[in-house]
C-alpha cells in the first residue's frame, strides 16, 4: 500500500505523539505482582477468546498481575475514554478503525510502536491509529436463489432485479459508512466527492428495510423480507453456514470494504508494559488462530500459517492488499453531516 | 399522624425532604451539566462545561423540519403506545383482580414475563409475529385473507413492541386501586341495576382513575424516551427523539445537541404528566370533596355495551394474554436451541450448553449477583424515600409541591442516555466512591419516578375511616401505621418493589456508562455480547428469571396478603 501524503503527515504526527512515551516507557517498571490491567471489549466470543488466548499467557508471563475487563458496546466505551482523556481507567480498549485513527488524533489513545513486537509484522494498514487485531471487512452478502447471476461487483447492487428487496444498512456504522464510500467510489466519487453516493443510494429506494445490525439483517433474511444487504463477511459466513446456506458473501472485483477491530493503548496508562505485552499476546499466532476459526476474523500479521480449510473463508494476502481503504480523517469529520443527510435522505 | 394539613403544616415538607435531599445529591447534579451542555454553541469534547451560553442548539433543532417532525412523531407514538396499553391492559387487570388468590402468583409472573424478557427475545417475537409470513398473516391465510406484507418496520410495529413491555407498568398501578374497590362499592351498583360491563365502566373507571393516572404518566414517559425497541422494530423508518439522543450522544459526540434534545423532549412530556395530573384531578372533584355532577349514560350506549361490552372485554383480554405469552414460548423454545445466534427463528438441535454456560460459567454467574444485590438494594432505598413522599402528595400537600413532584419525576422523562452523558461529565467525582455505591445512587433516582407514582395512587386509595377508628379505639400514630396503614398498602408495596427491583435488574443504558471490571450487571454483560452477536444465553437468562420470579412470588404469596384485607 502507498503511503499517501495525508497518511504521511499522521504517522508524523503519530511519532512526534509517541516520542514522549517512548521516554516514560523507560521509567516504567517491569510489571509486578499486584498491577490490574484495564480492557474494555465487547462481550460474548471476543471475551471469550482474549480470556483463552491472551490472558492466560500474560498470566504464565507475569504471575500475579490481574486482568479485568470492562464490556460494552464501542460508543459507550469510546465516550468514556473520551471523558477520561489523561486519567483513563481503561489501560487498552478495542475500537473500530476510523474511532482509532481519530482518537490517536485526539490525544485519547496512543499511536503504535515497535515497543511491540508483532508489530513489525503487521500489515501496513493495521499500522494506524493503533494496532489492527483483526480485519473484517465488509462486502455485498445476498440470496443466491433470488440472484439471476452471482454477485460480482458493487454495481450488482444496483442491478433492477433487486429493486426493493435490498436492506441498506444504517449510517453512521461500519455497514453503513462502507455502503456509502463504495457507493460513491463506484460511481466515480470519494469521500471528498460524496454526494454522487448519496444520489446513486436514493436511486435504490424504496428499500425493502434499512438494517441496524447484522443480527437484525439476518433476521431479516430468515423472514423473507429483504434478499440483499452489506455486512461484515465474517459473520454473515457464520450465519450462513449454521442456519441460511442460501446466503452468498460476493467478493466484489472493487475489492470488500476495510473494516478492522484495533487495540488502543491510552495516553497515560500506568501499566504501559504490561498493556504492550498484553497487545503483543493479542496478536501471537494463538490468539488470531482463534479469532480466525471462531469467528473467520482475518489475521493482521503476516507471519500466520492459516490450515488449508480455513484459508478460503478469510481474507488474506493478495485480498489485504485489495481492501478498499479510505481517508478517514475525512470521513469522521463529515460524520455529523453525512449522518444528517442519511437520515433525511435515504432512511427518512 | 393525625391532624390535617392546616394543623401540622410542616409535616408535607419533612415526608418531601429525603426524596428531594437524595435527588440533589445525586440527579441535579448531571442534570445541570446536561442544561449546561444544552447552552453550548458548538460540540468540543474536551472543553470546559461552563460557556458563554448560546441558543445555537435550540435554534438549530427548532429551524429543523426533519428534527421537529421527530419530535411530534415521538409524542404521538408516545400516545399511541399509551393508548393501547390502556387498552390491552385495563381487562387484564380486571382479570387479575378477580382471579382466586392461589391463582395470582403465576398471574402476576405472566404479567412481569416481557420485563424478564431481554428486549432482543421481545423483538424477534414481534417480529415472528408480523413478518410476511409471520403469525398474524398465517392466520389470516387460514381465513383466505390476502397477507399484509408492511406490517414490519412500521410505527405500528413499535407501538404493539411497546405497548407490550408497558403494559406490566398500567396493569401494576391498576391492580393495586382496583383491589382497592370496596366490593360493597359493587354490590350497591347492582342493586342500581347496573350490569358487570356498566359497573365497569360508571364505578371501577372513575374509582381507578389514579391508578390509571399513574400509569398513563409512566407509560408516556418511558415510550417517548424509548430508542432500543425503535431501533429494532422500526428499522430506520421510524425515528424518535431517543434514537436521535443517542446518535448525536454516542457517534457524532455532539453532546450539545444530543442535551438539548432531550431537554426540549423532558418539556414536552412534563408538560403532558401535569395535564394528565390536572385532568384526573377534575375528573375526580370526590377527592376534593368538591360537589361532583351526576351523569346518567344515555340508554342506547348502556344496551351497547351490555351487547358488546363482554365479548370485546375478553377478545382484548385474551389479545393481551397471548401477547405477554409469546415471549415466554419463544424463551423456552431459544433456550434449549443450539444455534450460534440468538436471533435464529427455527429450532436446529437440543442442546443444554447455554443453560450450562449462565450457571457455571462464572463470569454470567457473577454478572448475576451483582445485578441482584444491585436491585435489591435499589428496591429497598427506593420505596424507603418514596413512601414518605406518596404521603406528602396523597395527603400532606403544600405549596410548592407540585413543582417539587415535577422535579421528582424528571428522570423518567429525560432519555436515560442523556443521564449518562451528564455522568459522563462528572466521571471523576463518580470514580471517586465505591462503584456500588454510586451504581445504587443512579438507579435508586431512575426508579424513585415510579415508585412514588406507584405508590401514590396507593395511599390515596387507603380507607381513612380505619385509622379513624383505630384512633379511636385508642391506637397511636406509630401502631396505626403499622397495624392499619401498613397492612393497607402491602399490595402497592409489593407492585412498587417489584418493579424497582425489575427497573434496576434491566437497566443497562445508563449503567454501561459507568461500569467498571468489578462491577459488570447481567444487562451489561449481555448487552456487550449483543454489540458484538447475541448467543441465546440470553434466552437461558431470561428462562431462569420466569422460573425464579413464580417461584419468588409463591414463597411470597405465603408470606404477605397480596391482596387488601377488605376486598374479600
Amino acid at each position: 500500500m502507498t503511503i499517501t501524503r495525508r497518511q504521511a503527515g499522521g504517522l508524523i504526527l503519530g511519532a512526534a505523539l509517541a516520542a514522549p512515551l517512548h521516554f516514560t516507557r523507560t521509567a516504567h517498571a517491569q510489571p509486578k505482582a499486584g498491577d490490574e490491567l484495564v480492557v474494555g471489549i465487547w462481550g460474548g466470543a471476543q471475551e471469550r477468546i482474549v480470556r483463552e488466548h491472551v490472558e492466560k499467557a500474560l498470566l504464565a508471563k507475569y504471575p500475579g498481575v490481574k486482568i479485568s475487563y470492562v464490556l460494552g458496546g464501542t460508543p459507550e466505551r469510546r465516550a468514556r475514554a473520551y471523558a477520561e482523556r489523561g486519567r483513563p481507567s481503561f489501560d487498552v480498549i478495542y475500537l473500530n478503525i476510523f474511532e482509532s485513527r481519530q482518537a490517536v488524533r485526539d490525544g485519547v489513545t496512543q499511536a503504535p510502536t515497535d515497543a511491540v513486537p508483532q508489530f513489525a509484522n503487521l500489515y501496513d494498514v493495521a499500522k494506524l491509529g493503533g494496532y489492527g487485531v483483526a480485519f473484517n471487512p465488509v462486502t455485498v452478502v445476498y440470496d443466491k436463489r433470488k440472484a439471476s447471476k452471482p454477485v460480482t461487483s458493487w454495481q450488482d447492487l444496483w442491478n433492477p432485479e433487486w429493486r426493493g428487496r435490498i436492506a441498506w444498512p444504517s449510517y453512521p456504522g461500519a455497514q453503513g459508512t462502507a455502503g456509502l464510500l463504495m457507493a460513491a467510489r463506484i460511481f466515480g466519487g470519494s469521500e471528498n466527492a460524496i454526494d454522487i453516493g448519496f444520489r446513486k443510494i436514493r436511486e435504490l429506494k424504496p428499500f425493502a428495510a434499512i438494517q441496524g445490525s447484522q443480527d437484525q439483517l439476518f433476521g431479516m433474511f430468515d423472514q423473507g423480507v429483504a434478499d440483499i444487504s452489506i455486512e461484515f463477511g465474517s459473520f454473515t459466513r457464520s450465519y450462513a453456514e449454521s442456519r441460511n446456506p442460501n446466503i452468498e458473501i460476493a467478493n466484489p472485483v472493487e475489492g470488500q470494504a476495510l473494516a478492522m477491530n484495533v487495540a488502543c493503548i491510552t495516553v497515560g496508562t500506568r501499566n504501559q508494559k504490561l498493556a504492550e505485552e498484553w497487545v503483543n499476546l493479542h496478536l501471537s499466532a494463538p490468539c488470531m488462530l482463534a479469532y480466525a476459526q471462531q469467528i473467520y476474523y482475518s489475521p493482521t500479521v503476516k507471519n500466520l500459517s492459516i490450515p488449508a480449510d480455513l484459508q478460503p473463508k478469510l481474507v488474506l494476502g493478495p485480498d489485504v492488499a485489495k481492501l478498499v481503504d479510505f481517508d478517514w480523517d475525512v470521513v469522521i469529520r463529515n460524520q455529523p453531516a453525512w449522518t444528517n443527510r442519511f437520515n433525511r435522505e435515504i432512511a427518512g | 399522624m393525625t391532624g390535617t394539613p392546616a394543623q401540622r403544616p410542616f409535616f408535607g415538607p419533612i415526608l418531601a425532604f429525603p426524596v428531594t435531599f437524595w435527588l440533589l445529591l445525586t440527579f441535579a447534579a448531571p442534570f445541570a451539566v446536561l442544561t449546561l451542555l444544552s447552552l453550548h454553541e458548538y460540540p468540543d469534547p474536551f472543553g470546559p462545561v461552563l460557556q458563554a451560553p448560546s441558543t445555537a442548539q435550540f435554534t438549530a433543532i427548532f429551524g429543523d423540519e426533519f428534527l421537529v417532525r421527530v419530535i411530534i412523531e415521538t409524542l404521538l407514538l408516545g400516545a399511541g403506545v399509551t393508548a393501547l396499553t390502556v387498552l390491552l391492559g385495563y381487562p387484564l387487570a380486571l382479570w387479575l383482580v378477580r382471579l382466586p388468590l392461589r391463582w395470582r402468583p403465576l398471574a402476576f409472573a405472566v404479567i412481569l414475563i416481557p420485563l424478564l424478557t431481554n428486549v432482543v427475545v421481545r423483538s424477534l417475537g414481534i417480529v415472528l409475529l408480523l413478518a410476511p409470513d409471520g403469525l398474524i398473516n398465517q392466520a389470516l391465510g387460514l381465513l383466505g385473507i390476502p397477507p399484509f406484507r408492511h406490517m414490519l418496520y412500521t410505527h405500528g410495529a413499535v407501538a404493539l413492541a411497546l405497548a407490550q413491555v408497558f403494559m406490566p407498568f398500567m396493569v401494576l398501578a391498576l391492580y393495586d386501586v382496583l383491589q382497592g374497590t370496596s366490593p360493597r362499592v359493587h354490590e350497591a351498583a347492582e342493586s342500581l341495576g347496573a350490569s358487570r360491563i356498566v359497573r365497569v365502566f360508571l364505578v371501577d373507571v372513575p374509582l381507578s382513575l389514579p391508578g390509571l393516572r399513574a400509569g398513563i404518566i409512566i407509560v408516556f414517559l418511558m415510550a417517548s424516551t424509548a430508542y432500543v425497541s425503535a431501533t429494532l422494530l422500526g428499522g430506520k423508518k421510524v425515528w424518535t427523539t431517543g434514537m436521535l439522543v443517542w446518535q448525536e450522544a454516542l457517534q457524532n459526540l455532539n453532546a450539545p445537541m444530543a442535551a438539548a434534545l432531550s431537554l426540549v423532549m423532558t418539556l414536552a412530556s412534563t408538560l403532558f404528566a401535569l395535564s394528565m395530573i390536572w385532568i384526573t384531578r377534575r375528573l375526580t372533584p370526590w377527592r376534593s370533596a368538591a360537589p361532583s355532577g351526576f351523569r346518567r349514560l344515555p340508554g342506547w350506549i348502556i344496551r351497547m355495551l351490555d351487547l358488546f361490552g363482554p365479548a370485546i372485554g375478553k377478545v382484548l383480554l385474551v389479545c393481551s394474554l397471548l401477547l405477554l405469552l409469546l415471549p415466554l414460548v419463544l424463551v423456552v423454545i431459544q433456550s434449549f436451541n443450539d444455534v450460534p445466534q440468538a436471533t435464529v427463528a427455527g429450532f436446529r438441535a437440543f442442546t443444554l450448553k447455554w443453560y450450562e454456560r449462565v450457571l457455571f460459567g462464572g463470569a454470567y454467574a457473577a454478572s448475576f449477583w451483582i445485578s441482584v444485590q444491585l436491585a435489591a438494594a435499589t428496591a429497598i432505598v427506593a420505596i424507603s424515600l418514596a413512601l414518605p413522599a406518596a404521603f406528602a402528595l396523597a395527603r400532606h400537600r403544600f405549596p410548592g409541591l407540585t413543582g417539587l413532584a415535577a422535579f421528582w419525576t424528571l428522570p423518567l422523562s429525560l432519555p436515560h442516555v442523556a443521564i449518562g452523558v451528564g455522568m459522563l461529565k462528572l466521571l471523576q467525582v463518580f470514580t471517586a466512591i465505591p462503584s456500588f455505591l454510586g451504581m445504587l445512587a443512579v438507579h435508586v433516582v431512575l426508579v424513585l419516578p415510579f415508585s412514588i407514582t406507584l405508590l401514590q395512587a396507593s395511599v390515596e386509595q387507603l380507607d381513612k375511616a380505619q385509622e379513624d377508628a383505630a384512633a379511636s379505639l385508642g391506637a397511636s400514630a406509630p401502631w396505626r401505621f403499622f397495624l392499619i396503614v401498613m397492612p393497607g398498602l402491602a399490595p402497592g408495596l409489593l407492585a412498587a418493589s417489584i418493579m424497582s427491583f425489575l427497573i434496576s435488574f434491566g437497566e443497562v443504558t445508563v449503567t454501561s456508562f459507568l461500569t467498571t471490571a468489578r462491577m459488570t450487571t447481567l444487562p451489561v454483560r449481555i448487552y456487550a455480547e449483543a454489540s458484538f452477536s447475541l448467543e441465546p444465553t440470553v434466552h437461558a437468562v431470561s428462562a431462569i428469571l420466569i422460573v425464579g420470579t413464580v417461584v419468588l412470588l409463591m414463597i411470597l404469596n405465603r408470606l404477605v396478603r397480596l391482596d387488601r384485607l377488605y376486598a374479600r
